[in-house]
């Protein structure tokens, strides 16, 4: 009777909700260690603590993958540092979490297949954009998805999808950082670079 | 009888509350897991009142002052769980002296204690042997609750940014909390979070609480979603290292392992979360189209296509039983919140009326936070039925990237409350917040890592 009117004073520690579901023991004396787990080989021992930089891009990039990694055969990306500005292609725009091309845009975008259609020779790299607003892997997606539009658009005034390569920044890439809507509006965008074939 | 002791030091801070009584714990064994069980969701109004004097040294030279720090850093730890308030207070106490030891805690319990911590330490050189004595202020025998050794030593090499001191105090923080709640507490982890302005952002692992800062990324690129697998011994991240949004992993703690491709397809390679048991990464795809929400099983490279619509579906999150994943998508219309299946079945829509980003599955499974964009971004909860949803900020800048700690209680999020992007920690109820950051360049996307192994 004594251990359950313990039980009872116990449960009604901290909050209402909490509950105690046993009494103190006898004091215990273990020992744990406070280093990095011992018995595991160094090479692969989990040590969860020093925070030793990553190799550098260069390296990092070349390091061969021990992991099964995602990347089967697929045609190559051309990088995007292959690609240039080039005055004639213009940006178009896009409202608050929109994909779609808008009729002002739309222009923009016949004089810039018109553009591609006699520069046959180049490729062109499409880059989707957001603003600051949302969340950063939205944006990864809705950036994605405005440069897709953009490219099916080219594709319909008939330019060779194969020519087209897109990516999305997402909110990583503005071209304006003020906090205000005539900022964000230049941000939502879809940009133009090409390269030789 | 001797559990009246525990029982007093409990019920001085007792409401009244109904609860479902136990059997009698069985018999003591060595090493048995503690049995005083505390189920806390929040804060609470009423803490446990803790007394943490100076550790004593018992033998050897503390020329690395650890009898202060050791006490402070876990102290620190204590507040930041929610459930206990420090008493303050210094009193060292000599070794091998129970009237002393006795002294001192009828100080501490008069200025209201509960409990009592006195850490012993022997010290030879970088390596220390420290035992933690837990006491009941509250009996009149200051009765010994636990006590537990710990053994620690400066990592061969040194490392720079690595602090074992203070890794040794998380550990005995979170025995304390063990020994009162009956789960450990979540000091022995670290948090990882992006560092820079648009553009040339990189991923860093800190402790926890902010300190020790250390570069896990350095390729100058765009580095973004850091997550923890598992097992807390690697991150997977997007990055752009290559051109283009990919998704790679890295092992911060074994710096001559390289980064690994996990995911180079056309298109974005965003949003990876690991599976509860570390074998699959659900993950975004846009190769066949769209961003679709995927599962790659890590050892084989397979892919399981989960989503086909044609809307956006990104950022998913697994259920803590890997059986089901919260996802992101704008199918109705603005991106909302819905759930699937394990094999991308029985999609249902979790949260209405709103903008709603960021989703993070409880690691407890009772409870999904994720972002509302309302003007600003605030987080918001709601249980995985769709019911009860919730504001957990509210009129402090913006609020969202939440990740949770292991232990379902706590929260890591970003804010830009004080101006520039940090990352805080708070409690799942809203209260105790605490800011982690406070460097001079942004600090976003944080990820809370399981308990260090």
């Amino acid at each position: 009777m004594a251990t359950r009117v313990a039980h009872v004073t116990l449960m009604s520690l901290l909050l209402a909700g909490l509950m105690i579901t046993g009494c103190a023991k006898r004091p215990t004396t273990t020992t744990a260690a406070a280093t990095a787990p011992a018995p595991a080989p160094r090479a692969a021992a989990p040590a969860p603590a020093p925070s030793q930089p990553a190799p550098s891009s260069g390296a990092a990039a070349a390091a061969p993958s021990a992991a099964a990694a995602a990347a089967p055969a697929q045609t190559p990306r051309p990088s995007p540092k292959e690609f240039m500005a080039v005055a004639a292609l213009k940006e178009v725009y896009f409202d608050f979490d929109k994909y779609d091309i808008r009729p002002e845009d739309a222009k923009t975008l016949d004089t810039n297949a018109t553009w591609l259609k006699s520069n046959a020779d180049n490729l062109v790299l499409i880059e989707g954009h957001c603003d600051e607003r949302g969340t950063n892997e939205y944006n990864l997606a809705l950036g994605e998805r405005r440069a897709k539009a953009t490219m099916n658009y080219l594709v319909s005034q008939g330019i060779q999808a194969n020519r087209i390569t897109i990516i999305s920044y997402g909110e990583e890439r503005p071209v304006c950082t003020e906090h205000t809507e005539a900022c964000w509006a230049k941000n939502r965008r879809a940009s133009f670079l090409v390269k030789p074939r | 009888m001797r559990r009246t002791a525990i029982a007093a030091l409990f019920t001085v801070l007792a409401v009244a509350a109904a609860v479902g009584l136990t059997a009698p714990p069985p018999p003591v064994r060595a090493q048995a897991p503690p049995d005083v069980y505390i189920n806390v969701t929040g804060g609470g109004s009423t803490k446990l009142n803790i007394a943490l004097p100076d550790f004593t040294v018992v033998s050897g030279s503390d020329a690395g002052g650890l009898s202060k720090l050791l006490p402070t850093v876990a102290g620190n730890d204590l507040t930041l769980s929610g459930l206990f308030s420090v008493v303050a207070g210094s009193d060292r106490i000599p070794a091998n002296n129970p009237e002393a030891l006795r002294q001192t805690w009828n100080n501490f319990a008069a200025a209201g204690a509960h409990a009592g911590v006195h850490g012993l330490m022997t010290i030879r050189g970088d390596r220390v042997e420290a035992e933690l004595r837990l006491y009941d202020l509250t009996s009149p025998d200051q009765r010994l609750i636990a006590s537990r050794k710990f053994d620690a030593a400066a990592p061969q090499p040194p490392t720079s940014s690595f602090d074992w001191r203070r890794r040794l105090a998380h550990k005995i923080a979170d025995e304390i909390v063990l020994q009162f709640t009956g789960e450990k507490g979540v000091a022995d982890t670290k948090i990882s979070y992006v560092v820079g302005p648009s553009g040339a952002k990189e991923i860093v692992v800190a402790d926890y609480d902010g300190f020790g800062v250390g570069p896990v990324t350095r390729n100058g690129s765009i580095n973004l979603s850091p997550v923890w697998s598992p097992d807390a011994r690697s991150i997977a991240f997007t990055s752009f290292m290559n051109g283009y949004p990919d998704l790679f992993r890295l092992f911060p703690f074994e710096p001559r392992r390289g980064v690994q491709t996990l995911s180079s397809f056309h298109g974005i390679n965003s949003s990876p979360s690991w599976s509860p048991d570390g074998q699959f990464l659900a993950l975004t795809l846009s190769k066949d189209g769209n961003p679709e929400i995927y599962i790659l099983t890590i050892a084989t490279g397979a892919l399981q296509r989960l989503t086909r619509h044609g809307s956006i579906d990104t950022e998913p999150t697994w259920s803590p039983t890997g059986q089901q994943i919260a996802f992101v998508s704008d199918r109705a219309g603005q991106p909302r919140i819905f759930v699937m299946d394990r094999d991308g079945s029985n999609v249902r829509q979790l949260t209405n009326g709103g903008f709603h980003t960021q989703p993070r599955w409880s690691p407890k499974g009772d409870t999904i936070v994720y972002t509302q964009r309302e003007g600003t971004h605030n987080l918001w909860a709601i249980d995985p039925g769709g019911t009860n949803a919730r504001p957990l900020t509210t009129g402090q800048g913006d609020n969202q990237g939440a990740t949770w700690a292991p232990d379902g209680r706590h929260l890591a999020f970003q804010s830009n409350r004080s101006g520039r992007w940090q990352v805080y920690m708070m409690l799942v109820d809203g209260t105790t917040t605490t800011q982690i950051t406070s460097g001079a360049a942004d600090s976003t996307s944080p990820a809370w890592s399981p308990r260090l192994p």
